[in-house]
């Protein structure tokens, strides 16, 4: 046997097992399927034009244009899916629900995050690029301010992605929790930042100045 | 098989960093690129009706600021005509007064002063610099912040980096919630390194003018313009609103500058196919017309991007000479690291260092780079002997001096303590002196005991909804019993009722006297004229710790 085969097994059998515990724990928080249990190949299809919630015990997580489309992982090569599911099941660990939207207008993680809570029910919005930089959100804060950001896009990887999820979920509560410790690599910008410059000239050619932001339908398969 | 030579080769720092080849349609080339403008103006009227090959009707809202604020035009249709080869070599020629210069370079077009400086090699471009510098004497500025956010090192970092000789200092956040512990912290521990330092926090605009309203900083730098307008419009802005912001500092007599730099509008997205160096004209023009005194730029936290292309690191000592042919002041980066390579961030800094610009750089790391949180600096505390030795190597004042370690550590104990007081006077949380131990010896936060975050974060907001500001923290100091340190601290807030440090490339003494283009303007031309090192200050620069005397041995 091997090992693509192998592989190939192995991940039939992980479908099987998340698509069985994760509908079990999950259906009781919310009405769709878990994205932190879901298993296979991320999709992402645009739904109706994205609405203000009313629910406060959500997070809105809004992706940059090219997010999971266009591009399917973050400048470090980390898949866009797994992201997501970081996300979801910090957000899912604090008892709370979520909603993703995809910001057309601009490419600046600042905006797209202030647009996700501006839209969020609890005022509580995460906005994510394809490169992966991420910010934490809150609706009545200036566009350019916010509540944590991580702008450092090779350093975040998926446990940091699960604590923002976490963090933006207690925000949502109305907790004070200690912010996502913040990492630094003073190396990061000499060997990424030109290649991080050629990423987002890719994602800002994906941005549509006049289209709305939409709401999302994410899936695994 | 594979070459051992290329396999060492392979291995070296320098091979980490990232290099790009020039993709020009989308603007990733340094200067020179073969879709920048042809020079060109036309005024009717008392009015530009054609600018770099647009006509008035084709503007952008920078081509009509630019056209209707940014040149002067008086003389603008003859200086354009002329000869960009004879224009260079006047900003080169030791027998042309800057003045004189300052006077051609307002009136051209951004596209013409890049055809000029185009023409120019480092070397002149050095020359150059040392002649167009607005203020005589050179000055360095530094980065104090850390990982945690920590007060305590903030303040004793603050203290050291103003000893060291530091004129400017600039602090940033790693949580926004926590500008206005990281500002008092940083303003209190510079004057107790030494009064009249100047200080300012980076952080959003809002939050950053209020903390300069309140008195918690003396000026203000991170007024961010770009050279293409959507990259404005991704931030909401105009260069009629940056105008506004800028007057709002003014007319709380708040120093401030902007900052632009190539390679920021490539990396947003949106550099229209233009090079790096022609938008960064732009964003100078700008700059000039919004009544700006000054700007830092020299690509700054986008080094990388030029950095990664050919001529990148000519192109930033290309964009600190327009600055300073514009008659601006000019902070000229060499601050955010784009290298593995020793031997690549020594070359990239000599362009300022060995002419002096009004601060080298700005800023360089008053901490080791693993606490700088504007994601590392060209030059670290750790370096700090190898900046005071070139110096000496070079006879080159780079605005640092020796220190002794006993000094250090006083004055790092002192700022500790003082910060200590100041958060008990003021009802903030607590600094036990087991934090203040830790700052007086620390290298940098690794060194520090672990605070409240959540405890911080909490008075740090109610502080401001307390409406504290400036005068609060020199009663605390006064009633706390540092009496010299509130006499600094009020000195600084009285510079905003003077004023007199608004004038370009303004720094302030000891005494708080203001040393500025107006009072102390370059009069560089040639050997022996413009800023000489005293013999005083030479004893200063060459006395180093580790020279072993003859009576030593």
């Amino acid at each position: 046997m091997d090992e693509k085969t192998l592989r190939n097994i192995i991940e039939e059998v992980m479908k099987e097992f998340g698509a069985g515990s994760g509908g079990g724990t999950a259906t009781a928080v919310m009405t769709a399927p878990s994205v932190s249990s879901a298993s296979g190949t991320l999709k992402i299809s645009e739904a109706a034009p994205a609405e203000r919630g009313t629910n406060p015990r959500e997070v809105v997580i809004a992706l940059a244009p090219g997010f999971g489309g266009r591009m399917t992982s973050t400048i470090t090569g980390v898949d866009h899916g797994e992201v997501l599911r970081e996300v979801c099941a910090g957000i899912e660990e604090q008892g709370l629900t979520y909603r993703f939207i995809r910001v057309f207008r601009t490419a600046d993680v600042g905006f797209i995050a202030h647009e996700a809570a501006k839209l969020s029910g609890s005022g509580i919005g995460i906005g994510i690029q394809s490169r992966g930089t991420t910010v934490i959100h809150q609706k009545d804060l200036p566009p350019l301010s916010n509540l944590e950001l991580f702008s450092q896009a090779p350093l975040i990887d998926l446990e940091t992605f699960r604590a923002i999820g976490e963090n933006a979920a207690k925000y949502a509560k109305s907790e004070s929790p200690s912010p996502v410790p913040v990492r630094n690599d003073q190396m990061a910008r000499p060997r990424y930042q030109a290649i991080a410059a050629l990423w987002h000239i890719k994602e800002t050619q994906l941005c549509d100045p006049n289209k709305k932001t939409a709401t999302l339908r994410v899936e695994y398969r | 098989m594979k070459s051992k030579r290329f396999e060492a080769l392979d291995a070296r720092p320098v091979n980490k960093d990232g290099f790009v080849t020039e993709w020009p349609e989308v603007g990733l080339i340094a200067m020179n690129g073969p879709n920048d403008p042809q020079p060109s103006i036309r005024i009717q009227n008392g009015k530009v009706v054609e600018l770099d090959g647009k006509s008035r009707d084709e503007f952008d809202m920078i081509d009509t600021f630019i056209a209707d604020y940014g040149i002067k035009l008086d003389n603008a249709e003859a200086v354009n005509a002329m000869d960009s080869l004879e224009l260079a070599r006047k900003l080169v020629d030791i027998n042309v007064p800057r003045a004189e210069v300052v006077k051609l370079t307002t009136a051209m077009t951004p596209a013409k002063i890049c055809e000029v400086i185009g023409k120019m090699t480092v070397l002149e471009m050095m020359m150059s610099v040392t002649k167009m510098r607005a203020r005589k004497s050179p000055a360095n500025q530094a980065h104090v912040t850390n990982l945690k956010d920590n007060p305590v090192q903030i303040a004793a970092d603050a203290a050291e980096a103003s000893l060291r000789g530091f004129a400017e200092l600039e602090t940033t956040v790693g949580i926004a919630r926590y500008a206005p512990f990281n500002a008092i912290a940083l303003m209190v521990g510079a004057q107790v390194g030494r009064p009249g330092i100047l200080t300012q926090c980076a952080v959003e605009e809002a939050t950053e003018l209020n903390l300069g309203m309140r008195g918690f900083t003396a000026y203000a730098e991170t007024v961010s313009v770009y050279g293409t307008e959507p990259v404005f419009m991704d931030g909401d802005d105009t260069p009629w609103s940056k105008a506004f912001l800028a007057s709002c500092y003014a007319s709380r007599g708040l120093k401030m500058r902007f900052t632009s730099g190539t390679g920021s509008e490539v990396q947003m997205g949106y550099a229209e196919g233009k090079s790096m160096l022609y938008l960064e004209a732009r964003c100078l023009y700008i700059t000039k017309a919004a009544g700006s005194q000054g700007i830092q730029n020299g690509s700054v936290s986008c080094v990388g991007v030029p950095a990664a292309v050919p001529g990148g690191i000519r192109a930033i000592l290309a964009e600190n000479l327009i600055a300073t042919a514009l008659d601006l002041e000019c902070a000229s980066s060499n601050d955010q690291t784009f290298t593995h390579s020793d031997l690549r961030r020594v070359a990239r800094s000599l362009m300022q260092f060995v002419p002096g610009t009004d601060f080298i750089c700005s800023g360089y790391s008053a901490t080791p780079n693993y606490d700088n949180m504007f994601a590392g600096s060209n030059w670290d505390a750790d370096d700090y002997d190898d900046w005071i030795i070139i110096q000496r190597d070079l006879k080159v004042d780079g605005g640092l001096v020796p220190v002794l370690e006993e000094d250090v550590t006083r004055v790092r104990n002192k700022a500790a303590k003082v910060i200590q007081a100041v958060f008990r006077e003021l009802g903030l949380t607590e600094i036990s002196d087991e934090e203040v131990e830790a700052a007086t010896y620390a290298r940098g936060s690794q060194d520090m005991p672990n605070r409240n975050v959540v405890e911080d974060i909490k008075a740090a907001e109610d502080l401001l909804k307390r409406g504290l500001t400036g005068v609060d923290i020199v009663k605390a100091l006064a009633k706390s019993g540092f009496e010299d340190v509130a006499t600094s601290v009020y000195g600084m807030l009285r510079q905003r009722v003077a004023g007199d440090y608004l004038h370009t490339s303004a720094i302030l003494t000891d005494k708080f006297e203001v040393i500025s283009a107006v009072n102390q303007p370059n009069d560089y031309n040639g050997p022996q004229t413009g800023y000489q090192i005293s013999d005083e200050k030479w004893e200063q620069l060459k006395t180093i710790r580790q020279a072993i005397s003859p009576e030593n041995v």
